[in-house]
């Protein structure tokens, strides 16, 4: 069963050193690290990091991210191709001081949306406590800066997002249409659809900790606790 | 010693050719109403040809002539694009009968029309997105670019680009254009190689394309670089656009010491006093006046 949740976006701008002498985005760290806190706090027997990736599968708990395809400044370390939502994942649970079970779960980009939610449900049937962690970002088409420049649909998108994750509307997460996120450039619709899988439960309390799209891309940070 | 590892070949553009040692500045002159550093300077055409005028004054070697931003924005289709480009060519031409004249375009159509009007380079920025350019090239006599955009379509932006090692990336992406230019039947001795600053690349991998810009001269082909005013110098520094020259300079001076030659510039005399030290450091030149204790 799941016991707690939190959404957490996956710039590679989140990696300590990663933006150079400034540490960018404070109030997002800030957010994404009481995120995993609270996760990390509530004593589950196991952390599942779902993330979005090229392709469906696990990978093994000890992977972490290699930041050097990012920064060749930065050494060469982590697990070769493991993709960047489930290394910054593993790196927040690390962060937060997390040392039990964890499971990292990939999940393909391009699965269709039923694919998504029957992954969430096997994982809510999970007789154990397990808490989720679901790596995800919004459109990164919010602003004429933004890296896939303005697409006037997307702050609709994001908001109708933060719209289902504040008021515990989960179900709505699962009517994302893939060909409109894959155009806005939403890496987090599969993420988003595996914890509408994963927790079928009444509405969920839920508390946005974060969301703000500052370098045209949506980032949100929320926690969701089945009721 | 100087840190070139394979043999530079001359390198020919137009009627000129350039000896190995010889260190160009390519003007930039934009002819659209929204590019990123000082937007629309230069999209009337009489102020177009004002900064032709300008930059050949201070020194610039080849002219390279654009029609479209490489940021996203408003579409320019091929017909848009050589309405903006080719009289204009056309009017360069006519007013310098001798300088290198380089389109700034991915379009066949836009590059075949360009040789027509008298350009004598074909700087495709975007990474081969047109096969056909090459044949364009090939057809005309002209030259050509082999960038790496980071398989980047043209006018978008890197979104978490990842590189295992990026210069070797460069490489493989730009040797491959390269062969590829020759196989269409460009003239081995009109083809460049540009890692592309910013394109398909965070800053990091900017710095590190610098860093390590000796490799891409080892391979012999002739290196450009287009580091003006970009992103990568804006963000190591913290500086906007307009404030970007002595960051600029500094990108010139290190891809010229490891073996760059074309240098794509908006200020063109900033960079060619640059050159022209690094070329004296160097000792392939002689100071220009030099009387300092010699009296």
């Amino acid at each position: 069963m799941i016991t707690n949740a939190a959404l957490c976006p996956s710039p590679p701008l989140l990696y300590p050193g990663m933006t150079g002498r400034q540490a960018v985005a404070p109030e997002l760290r800030a957010a994404c690290a009481e995120a995993a806190g609270r996760l990390v706090r509530g004593e589950p027997e196991e952390i599942v990091v779902v993330g979005p990736a090229g392709t469906t599968r696990t990978w093994a708990p000890a992977s972490r991210l290699d930041p050097s395809q990012f920064a060749a400044a930065m050494a060469s370390t982590g697990t070769p191709g493991l993709p960047l939502s489930l290394g910054l994942g593993a790196m927040l649970l690390d962060e937060a001081g997390y040392r039990g079970h964890r499971r990292l779960q990939a999940i393909g980009q391009d699965e269709p949306a039923g694919t998504c939610i029957r992954l969430g449900a096997q994982l809510g049937a999970s007789q154990a406590r397990i808490a989720l962690l679901v790596m995800g970002d919004g459109s990164a088409r919010r602003t004429l800066k933004a890296p896939g420049y303005l697409d006037p649909r997307a702050e609709a998108l994001d908001s109708a997002v933060e719209s289902a994750i504040r008021t515990g509307d989960l179900d709505a997460l699962q009517q994302l249409d893939p060909i409109l996120a894959r155009e806005l450039m939403v890496t987090g619709r599969p993420a988003w659809q595996v914890l509408s899988g994963a927790i079928r439960s009444s509405r969920p309390k839920t508390e946005i900790l974060y969301c703000d799209a500052p370098f045209g891309v949506g980032y949100l940070v929320a926690q969701v606790q089945p009721a | 010693m100087s840190p070139r590892q394979a043999p530079q070949r001359v390198l020919r553009l137009g009627s000129h050719a350039f000896e190995p040692d010889r260190l160009l500045v390519m003007a930039i002159v934009n002819r659209t109403p929204d590019s990123f550093y000082r937007p629309g300077v230069t999209w009337d055409p009489a102020a177009a040809l004002e900064r032709v005028h300008q930059v050949v004054a201070e020194g610039a070697d080849i002219v390279d002539i654009g029609g479209v931003p490489a940021r996203p924005g408003d579409d320019v289709d091929a017909a848009e694009e050589i309405r903006r480009t080719i009289p204009f060519i056309t009017a360069v031409r006519d007013a310098y009968p001798d300088v290198v004249i380089s389109v700034d375009t991915w379009r066949h159509e836009v590059g075949r029309q360009a040789c027509a009007a008298g350009a004598d380079l074909l700087n495709d920025t975007w990474g081969g997105w047109d096969p056909r350019l090459a044949e364009v090239a090939a057809q005309a006599g002209a030259g050509i670019v082999c960038s790496h955009a980071g398989r980047l379509p043209p006018r978008t932006r890197p979104f978490r680009v990842a590189y295992r090692d990026v210069v070797d990336d460069v490489l493989n992406v730009t040797l491959s254009l390269a062969s590829r230019a020759l196989e269409a039947g460009v003239e081995h001795d009109r083809i460049l190689i540009d890692p592309a600053h910013d394109f398909g690349k965070n800053t990091w991998h900017s710095l590190q394309v610098t860093r390590r810009l000796a490799e891409l001269a080892a391979t012999g082909w002739p290196v450009l670089v287009s580091v003006s005013n970009k992103d990568f110098v804006g963000e190591t520094l913290d500086t906007p656009v307009e404030d970007r020259l002595a960051g600029t300079l500094a990108a010139t001076t290190i891809c010229a010491w490891l073996g760059a030659r074309v240098f794509r510039a908006h200020h063109v005399r900033e960079n060619r006093h640059v050159l022209t030290m690094v070329s004296a450091v160097r000792g392939d030149i002689p100071p220009a006046r030099a009387v300092r204790g010699l009296a």
